[in-house]
C-alpha cells in the first residue's frame, strides 16, 4: 500500500505554509541587501548623479545659498578644455602617476622577489617592517616626512651632504616642483610598497612548487623559469596591482594639501587639488565637478581592466 | 642511456632521523628498477636525489659516467613524471612538450618533428592547441610522459605517475608505461607505494622501509624467498600468513597450536628450542583431501567469492605474531572472530580455493600442509631463517 | 667507482644566502627608519631635535613631548570624536554586510550581477571627486558638521569591500551545515544567525579591521566636513597641528606616534592574514 509521501499528497494545512515560505523565500534577498544598497545608494550612487548635473551647471556662492544650480551646459567644459592650465594639470597628474605607479610595481616585485631568495627569520623581519610602514595613516606619514625633509634640521639634508652627493645645507625640497614632486613620489611609494610585496609575495607562494621543478629539470636557468612559469601565472595580480595603483595615485591629495599646509602653489596641482580648489576655495562648484567628472572618466579607462580581471576571477569563485 | 648509481647515499633533514639510509642500488643500462614501500620510507627522497632536487647528505650519485651530487637538475639530463604532472597550465599541449626542448635550444624544425613524432605515438595528435585544463586525467598523463620521452633523456624518473588515476585507468596507462619503456630501452626509476605496481612493471624491484633498503630483486625472486618478514608481509596480494611456532627435536619439528610438524628434509637445528615465525603463501593453503603428509585442523570463518576463485578465512589453533613492528602496517591479519574461547590461540589463515569448491562458514575443514613450502623468519629480527637443504618445490598438495 | 674531483659549491651557496640576507636587512633598514625617526623624535628632548647633527640614538629620552601634545587643546575631544565614529562605523558595517553578503552569497536573483557590478565600480570613484556633491547634498541635509553624517560617509566606503570579502567566507562554508541545521528545525534566518555567524570568526575579523582602520585614518572627509575644532576628528586634528603651533617637531611626533599607535598594533596582530583575501584565487592555474 502506497506511503503518504509516495502518494504525494500533501494535507491542506502543509500546502498553506510551503505557499507563503515560497514567498518570503523570494524576497529575502532584496530585503537583505537594502540597509547596504541604502547607504551605497544615498552617499555615493545620488553624489554621482549630482557631480555629473552639476558639472553641467554654473554652482557659485549664490547657488549654494539657493540650494540650486543653474544649467549652463556644456559651458564648464569649454571653459576648463581652453584653460592652458587644466592641461598642465593634467600632464603633471599624469606624470607624477606613471612615476608613483612604476617605481611602486617595480620595487615592491623586487622586494617580493627578495623576500624568497632569504631564510626565515629575515623574512619575518622584513615583512613585519613592511606590515609596521603599511599601517601607518597617511597624515602620520605626511609629518614624518616633512621633518625629515626640514630644511634646518632635517635628516634628509644632512644626510646627503654627509654622502657628498651635493650641498644640501639648508636645502628647501618644496622651493622646487622638480624636488617637491620627487619627495612626494618617494612618500607614495614607501608607503605603497608594503601592499604590492605582501600580494605578490603570496601570489609567489602560491606557484605550484612541481611547476618550478619541473621547468628545472627540463633544462630552464632561474631567470627562465620565472619569465616562463611564474609570471604568466601572476598576471592576473599584476593587473589588479597596477590598476589599483593607478586609481589610488592618480587620486592624490591628502599628502600634497597637508605637507604645504593646505596651500599650494599652482605649480602642485594634481587634477584632484585642482578640482577641490576651484570647489571649495574658489566656490566654483561648477567647475570643480567638471574637472572631477573628467577625472572619474579616467579613472573608468583604467578601472575596465580591472574590473574586467575580478569580475573573472569572482567567476571562479 | 645511463645506468644510475646509488653507493652510501645517506639524506638527513636538520638534525632527524635519517629519510634515506645507506643506499647502495644500481639501475643497469634500459634497466626498469622500482623503488617501493609504504609512505615515508625513502623511496620518493632518493629519486629526487637523482634528479638533483634535494640535496645529499653523504654518499654520491652517479648518472653514466658523472657523479652528479653538485650538478643543477638541468645538467643532469634526466626527465622527470611527477605524480600531479605538473603541466604547465597556461601553456598549450605542444608548448608544454617542446618546453624541454627549447630550453636546450633545439633547433625549432626539429623541435616540431620530435613533438609530433611522440604525440602521434601517445595519441596527442589532436590536442596539440588545447591547454591541460581541458584534458582528462588520462590524457595529462599522457603529456607528462610525453614531455618526458620528447628529451630523449640518459634516464627516466618517475615520481608515483598513475597514483591520481582510476584504478582501470591505472591498470592500462601500467601496461602502456612498461610497453613506452620496454620500446625506448631508457633507464628508468619509478617510485611507488603499490606493491602491485612495482612486481608487473619492474625488472627488478627494490624494497624500502624507513629509509633503509630491504632487498632489490627480481619480482618472482621477491615473492619467493622474501629477506625479512617485512618484504614477506609487503610483497603479495593477499599477504603470507604469519604465525608463531616452536622448534623442537633438535629442529626437525614444529609446534604450533595443536599440530605437531614433521620437518623433514628441512632443519632448523640452530633454533632448537626456539620460537620462530612462520609464513605460508594463502595459494598454498589447501584442502587436506588427497594429501597424505600432515594436516591442520581449522573451522571455516568467512568465505569471499571473487568469481575467479574463493578466498576462505579458516581459523587454526596456533599463536599470532605479536611483533607488528616487523611486518608491513598494511598487512595486518584479518583479527579473531567474536566467540572464540582461547583468543591468543588462534590464528586466521588466507587460502585461495578454487572456486568450484563448496566451502561454508563454521564448517570444519582440514588445512594440508607441505612442510617445504613454508617460509621460515627470526621472531627476534624478523630475517628469513635458511632451513638447510631446502629443495625445489615441484607439486603442491590439493 | 669513478674519482672524478667535484668542487662543492655548497659554500658558494651559503655566502649567496647571507648576501642576500645582507641586502634584506639593508631594505629593512631604509624603510622602517622614517616610522624610527618618528618615534626617537618623539622622546627627545628639545635641544637634541633641533640641532645641525641630527641624534640617530636617543641619550636621554624624555616624556615632555608627549605631555605636550596631549595636552594640546581638542586633544582629547579628536579622540573621542575618532573613538565614536570608528566604533559604530565598524559595528554598523559588520552588520549591513552579514546581511548583504548572505543574500549575494545564498540566493541567486535578478540583479545579483550588476550589484556584483556596482560593488567592484563604487570603489573606482574618486573620492576628492565624489566630495563635492557629497558636500552640496551634506550641506541640504544640514547634516554638515556632523559626526554621523561622517559615520554614514564611511559606512558607503566601508561596506563594498567588507560585503566582497564575507561573501567570500560565506562560500566557503559548506551548504551541508546550513542544511542540517533546517533539518534539526532551524529556520533558514535562524541557521544564518546560529550557524554561519559563528563559522564566520576571521572574516569579521578581518571585516572589522579594514572597517577601523578606514575610519582611523580617514582624512578627506572628516577635514571637508568637521569645522569646528571640538567636532574634528584625530587626523584633523594632527594635520592642524603644525599651523597651530608652528613647526613643533617633537610634540609634532609625539602626537603623530600616538595617532599612529591603534592602527599599527592591529596591523601587527594580524599581519599574517593580510595579503591572502585579495589573492586567493587568482593564481591557481
Amino acid at each position: 500500500m502506497a506511503s503518504v509521501a509516495e502518494s504525494g499528497y500533501i494535507p491542506a494545512s502543509r500546502r498553506r505554509r510551503f505557499s507563503r515560505r515560497r514567498v518570503g523565500h523570494a524576497a529575502a534577498p532584496y530585503l537583505l541587501l537594502t540597509p547596504a544598497a541604502a547607504v551605497i545608494g544615498l552617499v555615493l550612487a545620488y553624489p554621482l548623479y549630482l557631480l555629473v548635473k552639476m558639472s553641467f551647471q554654473k554652482y557659485g556662492l549664490f547657488e549654494l545659498i539657493r540650494h540650486k544650480g543653474r544649467w549652463v551646459g556644456t559651458a564648464n567644459y569649454a571653459s576648463i578644455f581652453h584653460d592652458g592650465e587644466f592641461w598642465r594639470v593634467v600632464l603633471r597628474t599624469l606624470v607624477f602617476t606613471a612615476a608613483c605607479v612604476s617605481l611602486t610595481m617595480i620595487l615592491g616585485t623586487a622586494i617580493a622577489l627578495l623576500l624568497l631568495q632569504v631564510s626565515r627569520w629575515v623574512r619575518i623581519a622584513l615583512t613585519t617592517g613592511l606590515v609596521l610602514v603599511w599601517a601607518v595613516p597617511v597624515i602620520v606619514a605626511v609629518n614624518i616626512w616633512r621633518w625629515m625633509v626640514d630644511y634646518q634640521f632635517g635628516v634628509a639634508n644632512w644626510t646627503l651632504t654627509k654622502l657628498h652627493l651635493g650641498n644640501f645645507v639648508r636645502h628647501d625640497w618644496f622651493a622646487n616642483p622638480w624636488t617637491g614632486f620627487g619627495v612626494f613620489t618617494l612618500l607614495i611609494v614607501w608607503g605603497a610598497i608594503p601592499f604590492v610585496t605582501i600580494t605578490v609575495y603570496a601570489g609567489l607562494a602560491q606557484v605550484p612548487h612541481e611547476l618550478l621543478e619541473a621547468a628545472a629539470i627540463d633544462g630552464a636557468r632561474p631567470w627562465a623559469i620565472f619569465r616562463e612559469v611564474t609570471l604568466p601565472l601572476l598576471k592576473p595580480i599584476f593587473v589588479i596591482l597596477t590598476s589599483l595603483s593607478i586609481i589610488w595615485d592618480f587620486q592624490v591629495f591628502q599628502q600634497i594639501w597637508v605637507m604645504l599646509d593646505s596651500r599650494p602653489s599652482s605649480d602642485y596641482y594634481t587634477m584632484a587639488i585642482y578640482a577641490f580648489h576651484q570647489s571649495f576655495q574658489i566656490s566654483e562648484y561648477g567647475l570643480g565637478a567638471a574637472i572631477a567628472v573628467v577625472m572619474v572618466l579616467f579613472m573608468f579607462a583604467a578601472t575596465l581592466v580591472y574590473l574586467r580581471q575580478m569580475l573573472r576571477t569572482g567567476e571562479v569563485n | 642511456m645511463a645506468e644510475i648509481e646509488f653507493t652510501h647515499v645517506t639524506k638527513v633533514y636538520g638534525g632527524e632521523t635519517p629519510a634515506v639510509r645507506d643506499l647502495n642500488l644500481k639501475v643497469g643500462e634500459g634497466e626498469f628498477v622500482v623503488l617501493v614501500g609504504p609512505s615515508g620510507c625513502g623511496k620518493t627522497t632518493a629519486l629526487r636525489m637523482v634528479a638533483g632536487l634535494e640535496e645529499i647528505t653523504d654518499g654520491e650519485i652517479r648518472i653514466g659516467d658523472r657523479v652528479v651530487n653538485d650538478l643543477a637538475p638541468r645538467e643532469r639530463d634526466i626527465a622527470m613524471v611527477f605524480q600531479n604532472y605538473a603541466l604547465y597550465p597556461h601553456k598549450t599541449v605542444y608548448e608544454n612538450l617542446a618546453f624541454g626542448l627549447r630550453m636546450r635550444k633545439v633547433p625549432k624544425d626539429e623541435q616540431r618533428r620530435r613533438v609530433e613524432e611522440i604525440a602521434g605515438k601517445l595519441g596527442l595528435a589532436d590536442m596539440l592547441g588545447r591547454r591541460p585544463a581541458q584534458l582528462s586525467g588520462g590524457q595529462r598523463q599522457r603529456v607528462a610522459m610525453g614531455r618526458a620521452i620528447v628529451r630523449e633523456p640518459e634516464a627516466f624518473l618517475m615520481d608515483e605517475p598513475l597514483s591520481n588515476l582510476d584504478a582501470k585507468l591505472r591498470v592500462q596507462m601500467r601496461a602502456e608505461i612498461a610497453r613506452i619503456q620496454k620500446a625506448l630501452e631508457v633507464t628508468t626509476l619509478y617510485v611507488t607505494h603499490d606493491q602491485v605496481e612495482a612486481m608487473t612493471m619492474g625488472d627488478r624491484v627494490a624494497v624500502m622501509r624507513d629509509g633503509v633498503l630491504q632487498q632489490v630483486d627480481t619480482p618472482q625472486r621477491l615473492y619467493d624467498a622474501p629477506v625479512n618478514l617485512f618484504v614477506a608481509s609487503f610483497v603479495g596480494s593477499p599477504p603470507m600468513n604469519l604465525f608463531e611456532a616452536t622448534v623442537e627435536a633438535d629442529g626437525s619439528q614444529l609446534v604450533f597450536g595443536e599440530t605437531r610438524l614433521d620437518l623433514g628434509s628441512r632443519s632448523l637445528r640452530d633454533y632448537s628450542g626456539r620460537r620462530i615465525v612462520v609464513g605460508i603463501r594463502p595459494e598454498e593453503v589447501r584442502e587436506a583431501s588427497g594429501w597424505d603428509g600432515a594436516r591442520v585442523r581449522g573451522r571455516i570463518l568467512l568465505v569471499e567469492a571473487l568469481g575467479s576463485e574463493q578466498l576462505v578465512h579458516i581459523e587454526i589453533a596456533a599463536t599470532p605474531l605479536e611483533r607488528a613492528d616487523l611486518v608491513d602496517a598494511a598487512a595486518q591479519p584479518p583479527g579473531p572472530s567474536l566467540g572464540v574461547e582461547d583468543l591468543e590461540r588462534s590464528v586466521t589463515l588466507l587460502g585461495r580455493f578454487d572456486r568450484h569448491l563448496l566451502l561454508t562458514p563454521g564448517e570444519a575443514v582440514e588445512v594440508a600442509i607441505d612442510a617445504r613450502l613454508l617460509h621460515f623468519f627470526d621472531l627476534e629480527t624478523g630475517a628469513a631463517l635458511p632451513a638447510a637443504n631446502v629443495q625445489a618445490v615441484a607439486g603442491v598438495a590439493g | 667507482m669513478s674519482a672524478v674531483a667535484v668542487t662543492r659549491p655548497r659554500s658558494r651557496k651559503r655566502l649567496r644566502k647571507a648576501g642576500w640576507n645582507a641586502l634584506a636587512l639593508l631594505v629593512l633598514a631604509v624603510m622602517v627608519f622614517p616610522v624610527y625617526w618618528m618615534v626617537t623624535t618623539a622622546f627627545k628632548p628639545g635641544h637634541d631635535i633641533l640641532s645641525y647633527t641630527p641624534q640617530f640614538f636617543p641619550t636621554h629620552p624624555v616624556l615632555s613631548n608627549f605631555t605636550d601634545a596631549v595636552h594640546q587643546q581638542f586633544f582629547w575631544n579628536a579622540v573621542k570624536n575618532s573613538l565614536i565614529v570608528t566604533s559604530v562605523v565598524v559595528v554598523l558595517s559588520l552588520v549591513l554586510a552579514f546581511l548583504a553578503a548572505l543574500a549575494l552569497a545564498k540566493f541567486s536573483f535578478y540583479g545579483r550581477k550588476p550589484f556584483i557590478v556596482v560593488i567592484l565600480g563604487v570603489q573606482m570613484v574618486p573620492l576628492a571627486a565624489l566630495i563635492i556633491p557629497l558636500y552640496i547634498m551634506m550641506s541640504r541635509l544640514h547634516e554638515v558638521d556632523k559626526l554621523s553624517g561622517v559615520i554614514v560617509m564611511y559606512l558607503t566606503f566601508a561596506l563594498p569591500f567588507a560585503v566582497w570579502t564575507l561573501r567570500g567566507f560565506l562560500l566557503g562554508v559548506p551548504k551541508e551545515l546550513e542544511e542540517s541545521a533546517m533539518v534539526d528545525g532551524a529556520t533558514r534566518f535562524g541557521a544564518f544567525v546560529r550557524i554561519l555567524l559563528p563559522l564566520l570568526g576571521p572574516g569579521l575579523v578581518a571585516t572589522s579591521i579594514f572597517a577601523f582602520i578606514l575610519a582611523w585614518n580617514e582624512f578627506i572627509i572628516a577635514y571637508v566636513f568637521l569645522h569646528t575644532p571640538e567636532k574634528q576628528t584625530l587626523m584633523v586634528w594632527l594635520a592642524s597641528f603644525t599651523t597651530l603651533r608652528g613647526t613643533d617637531w617633537g610634540p609634532l611626533m609625539a602626537g603623530a606616534t600616538l595617532c599612529a599607535l591603534p592602527v599599527i598594533i592591529f596591523f601587527l596582530l594580524v599581519q599574517r592574514k593580510i595579503a591572502f583575501g585579495l589573492t586567493a584565487g587568482a593564481v591557481k592555474g
